[in-house]
């Protein structure tokens, strides 16, 4: 029983997973590696199941869905008194062909990048530059602390109705403010242009917070020796920056930079809730936009479903650069 | 961006014109003094502005939000949250958030715990796999499974049902507490294992006995990942909840504000009501939160 | 007005002879042909009300009490729901069979698209169908689908030109503008002469509506399947808004929240003359300049164009969940609260315009003064396309609105790109 703790300990060292040994294993391979292995295939029995059933089986489901017409109307039902068949057919790749001709995919597409890189970007920059600022001896830095982490403790809807009130054109605080100074307001939520803006604020004063303690926490973890030698060694401020600092941040701001990627980019409530994805549409990114097509209007399930596997496709490939880079530093999987 | 800050808080000046104290041991120069504060209370009033606003609406009367001009304080009442606590349903919907989110926080953190331990240390055939649906079933974002869940649910009846949005979040839960145990396993040193097996614990035992109890702090934080996640989410729980009885607290708080309805005096009440608590643990569990969450990567 | 109501009761009778007719012989399952003891029925009814939760729903919330106390062994359980998020939360329970209410108050141009989806019970031949001679033409046409009846009027409505008279007189104006000139006028001289916005508009396609058929224009032409919301006529229509938006003459519109806060300015003075319906009356009359002074809240009908005035037609109706456990007692329940007592009270307490003719005509409805003030208005309304996609036409149209209030597109624009988003609505429809 205990040696398979020290095989599986050891090929963490060794051997990235059975690949080395794949081909060359004897006869009954199956039955051994059953024997080593069954502990950890327990132990990962329960998310792998419920992953499968969970998430696996309306994946597949919603494949399939993404390669019929199916809406609201032609899936099969019976409700009471009422029997509806379904008529809905299997079309193929139509559906994907629509969406990747479609114009509408090329500008939310350009929108949702646009929206996910500046965020991600305000987020960093800011929350580094605050943590620099609070990674100091100062008074109040503990006061700091806490008053810059509110908005990370406000839940994320409470915030987005918070930012709906205040950018209102015509009761909201802002615009109050800008008028008492004399200036005209700002049609916030109301001009597509200052609308991606407004979004973009709000997710930008979400999210500070977290980047900002995350890359606290790395600031403090870089040994100040390296600070001093260099110091000694006559670099600048910026050479330390830059040779000194963001390495020795690296680990860490690559954990938070795909996190804020991520959720950036899945980022539901604020679109939803302060825009609605409007005006016209303009502030819609892929997420709030398939949810759009599932569940107002016409519900055209198909191609919610179809738009859903190209998000996913898109994922994919930001999974695949991730571990790319989890890659280089050492992970091996 | 980045740079901003840093140059403003050390100025730049000629090299070597002055030679300075060693690094953090040097005293700044009053203008940087003030530069440095001036930064940081311009950062916390815009982090503190909207609550501070959203406090202060709370506590005017009903209709008082209507106002164009900026008036701090106008007829200071409770009003809003008498009749939010009384007359409309937030009790209920605060309900059935904290059941929802509570039940999904403890079905996915014992799910995923095992799961964590193992691919921290182990290595076995489909390792690789079950890291990649862990990385990549944790950033499906809402659109790929909302339709396909919603067709299920409808046809098990579970649509405006607690127990449906429960297994919605799951979907997102699960691999997420997985993933975050995972960074955390990968922090606790191996010798204990060691240990474990030298004194004959089976690879389960240790995991049981040794481990999880060095690791509470690490479950504690993917536990309060996935209660503030389920907590927040709005999507599903729009698509799926269709009673007033069934609301939570993101979908509630919408009707305050609908399309044809502003009742952001009711809204602002019912947001301190939920925000200040919260808003209160996070503070004081915060520090933990980001250690938890960079664990893994901090380690190294 | 008693000319006006008979005549319509006549044809609503007409109507009614010929579903009826239609009905025999299509051999539905319609459940209730044989006669059940009312007294009998128990059971719970779930009801999603759709009024404004504030200002209406208490006066819904009393007809629930009495009939309840008519009927002690039936429980309703009432359920306000906001009514721009009813429709899709509907759809979303009646496809998935549980969720659902049993009664649902559905806007009329809703009917025809929950009926075709085999969400509501046919109710022709039900307790739910009483008297179906009383009710007004528009409204009962709206709840047939397909010959047969899937809901029951409850309220009728349209747009009216709703105005504050003292802010009009204080321009020197003591009537409301009747043509859109005037109106453009109007709102230019309030503007100028008492500071405050002359005119506010919702930007949401149903408030568009009034504009498209003053210039002899339609989204649709139901009859010879054609698309008609780009015609010459339509975008005239449309071109007349971008023209009160560029001019001046009404404020800058909000889009987020648009209705709200053109409510809120109305309601606080902050302008003078706004487009809305009678289901605004009650929170109108709530407002700082109207409430200790109702008689300053003026109504009127819509300002014509060059060829008509016209507002659309609205109006809410009950309609039964197809799949509802409950079918006897949310018979009952329709049929209680579509009755003309339940009607006029209503009326008396909202102003909100009875759907049945006799409704008028009790005490408790004519005692409110804004059943009167709403009938020119009314006699105004025109037919909106009862078809099943009725109720998705306006989205592409607000999207495009919104551009147009932005400032981003014409009003040619308009018209054409909603025209092209009905034809991917549309199968077989021409342009």
């Amino acid at each position: 029983m205990t040696t398979e703790l020290a095989d599986g300990a050891a090929a963490a060292v060794t051997r990235g997973r059975g690949r080395a040994t794949a081909g060359s294993r004897p006869p009954g391979r199956l039955r051994r590696s059953l024997q080593t292995h069954w502990y950890a295939w327990a132990m990962c029995a329960p998310v792998v199941i419920v992953t499968t059933v969970l998430v696996g089986y309306p994946l597949l489901r919603g494949v399939y869905l993404s390669l019929t017409d199916a809406t609201e109307a032609n899936m099969g039902r019976t409700i009471g008194m009422n029997v509806i068949p379904a008529t809905y057919e299997f079309v193929g790749l139509r559906n994907y062909a629509d969406i990747l001709t479609s114009a509408e995919f090329a500008s939310r597409l350009g929108w949702t990048v646009v929206w996910t890189v500046v965020c991600v970007a305000c987020h960093f920059g800011l929350g580094l530059g605050l943590a620099m600022l609070l990674n100091r001896p100062m008074r109040l830095r503990a006061l700091y602390r806490v008053l810059l982490v509110l908005p990370w403790a406000v839940p994320s809807f409470v915030s987005a109705f918070i930012w709906r009130y205040l950018l209102n054109g015509e009761y909201g605080v802002v615009n109050a403010m800008l008028r008492a100074a004399g200036l005209p307001g700002i049609a916030w939520l109301d001009d597509p242009f200052w609308a991606k803006i407004s979004v973009i604020v709000v997710n930008v004063w979400l999210g500070v917070p977290f980047m900002m303690l995350a890359l606290l926490g790395g600031l403090q973890a870089i040994p100040r020796e390296l600070h001093e030698a260099a110091e000694v060694d006559g670099a600048s401020p910026w050479q330390r920056f830059r040779h000194i600092t963001l390495p020795g941040l690296r680990p860490v701001s690559s954990t938070v930079i795909l996190l804020g990627t991520i959720w950036t980019f899945n980022q539901f409530p604020v679109i939803f809730l302060v825009t609605r994805g409007g005006p016209g549409g303009s502030t819609e990114i892929l997420v709030t936009y398939a949810y759009q097509l599932a569940f107002e209007g016409i519900r055209d399930y198909a191609g919610s479903a179809a738009w859903g596997m190209v998000i996913l496709a898109l994922l994919v490939v930001l999974a695949s650069v991730y571990r790319r880079a989890l890659h280089r530093q050492g992970e091996v999987w | 961006m980045a740079a901003v800050p840093a140059a403003s808080a050390t100025p730049a000046r000629p090299a070597g014109a002055r030679p300075r104290p060693p690094y953090g041991r040097f005293r700044r120069s009053p203008l940087a003094s003030v530069a440095l504060h001036l930064t940081l209370i311009a950062a916390s009033l815009a982090a503190v502005f909207p609550v501070a606003w959203l406090i202060l609406t709370s506590i005017k009367p009903r209709n008082a939000w209507q106002s164009t001009t900026v008036e701090l304080f106008t007829d200071p009442t409770l009003d809003n949250y008498v009749q939010v606590l009384t007359e409309t349903s937030f009790l209920r919907w605060l309900a059935n958030s904290l059941i929802v989110a509570a039940l999904t926080t403890v079905i996915a953190v014992v799910i995923a715990a095992s799961t964590g331990y193992a691919v921290s240390r182990f290595r076995f055939p489909g390792y690789r796999s079950i890291m990649w649906m862990l990385l990549v079933t944790q950033m499906f974002p809402v659109a790929i499974l909302i339709v396909p869940i919603y067709n299920l649910m409808a046809g098990l009846g579970l649509i405006n049902q607690l127990p449906g949005l429960v297994i919605a979040y799951l979907t997102s839960a699960v691999p997420f507490c997985a993933w975050m145990m995972k960074g955390y396993f990968d922090s606790v040193p191996v010798s204990i294992d060691e240990a474990g097996r030298l004194d004959g614990l089976t690879p389960f035992g240790t995991f049981w006995r040794l481990i999880l109890p060095l690791s509470k702090p690490g479950l504690a934080v993917a536990a309060f990942y996935a209660f503030i996640t389920a907590w927040a989410e709005v999507a599903y729980a729009t698509a799926f909840m269709t009673g007033d009885d069934k609301y939570t607290l993101a979908v509630g708080l919408a009707q305050f504000v609908g399309q044809h309805k502003a009742e952001w005096g009711l809204l602002t009440a019912s947001a301190v009501l939920i925000a200040v608590p919260a808003a209160v643990v996070f503070l004081l569990v915060q520090r933990h939160l980001v250690t938890g969450l960079t664990a893994g990567a901090t380690k190294s | 007005m008693r000319r006006v109501l008979t005549a319509a009761a006549a044809a609503a009778l007409a109507l009614a002879i010929s579903a009826c007719g239609g009905d025999q012989g299509s051999g539905t399952a319609a459940p209730a042909s044989s006669p059940v003891d009312p007294a009998s029925v128990s059971g719970t009814v779930t009801w999603w009300d759709t009024s404004d939760a504030t200002t209406e729903a208490p006066a819904f919330k009393e007809l629930v009490a009495e009939f309840e106390a008519k009927y002690p062994k039936i429980k309703v359980n009432y359920v306000n729901v906001p009514f721009a998020d009813a429709q899709n939360k509907f759809k979303t329970a009646a496809q998935a069979g549980s969720g659902a209410p049993d009664v649902l108050r559905t806007e009329v141009g809703w009917v025809a698209e929950f009926a075709s989806l085999g969400y509501l019970a046919p109710l022709d031949g039900t307790p739910a169908v009483d008297k179906p001679e009383d009710f007004l033409p528009a409204p009962a046409a709206a709840g047939k689908y397909d010959g047969k009846t899937y809901a029951v009027p409850q309220v009728t409505d349209t747009l009216g030109l709703l105005y504050n008279k003292k802010l009009l007189k204080e321009a020197g104006y003591d009537e409301p503008p009747a043509t859109f000139d005037e109106l453009k006028q109007v709102a230019l001289d309030v503007k100028k002469k008492t500071g405050v916005e002359g005119l506010a508009l919702n930007v949401d396609s149903y408030f568009l509506l009034p504009f498209i058929y003053g210039e002899g224009g339609d989204l649709l032409d139901v009859a010879n399947k054609k698309i008609t919301v780009a015609s010459p006529q339509s975008t005239a229509g449309v071109k007349i808004v971008e023209d009160l938006i560029t001019s001046g003459a009404a404020a800058k519109p909000s889009i987020q929240d648009s209705y709200t806060n053109v409510q809120t300015a109305f309601k606080e003075g902050k302008v003078a003359m706004i487009f809305n319906g009678p289901w605004s009356n009650a929170d109108n009359l709530s407002g700082k300049v109207f409430k200790d002074d109702p008689d300053n809240y003026g109504i009127a009908p819509v300002p014509a164009g060059s060829v008509k005035a016209g507002s659309p037609t609205g109006g809410h109706t009950y309609a039964i969940y197809a799949g509802s456990p409950n079918l006897q007692a949310s018979y009952l329940f329709v049929q209680f609260m579509a009755s003309a007592e339940s009607q006029a009270k209503i009326a008396g307490k909202l102003g909100l315009l009875p759907a049945r003719a006799s409704a008028y005509e009790l005490p408790a409805a004519a005692e409110n003064d804004m059943i009167a003030k709403w009938k020119a208005p009314m006699e105004k309304a025109v037919d909106r396309p009862w078809i099943p996609e009725g109720g998705q036409l306006f989205q592409p149209l607000l999207e495009s609105y919104q551009k147009l209030a932005n400032g981003q597109a014409t009003a040619e624009q308009v018209t054409q790109e909603t025209a092209q988003a009905y034809q991917g609505l549309l199968k077989g429809w021409s342009l």
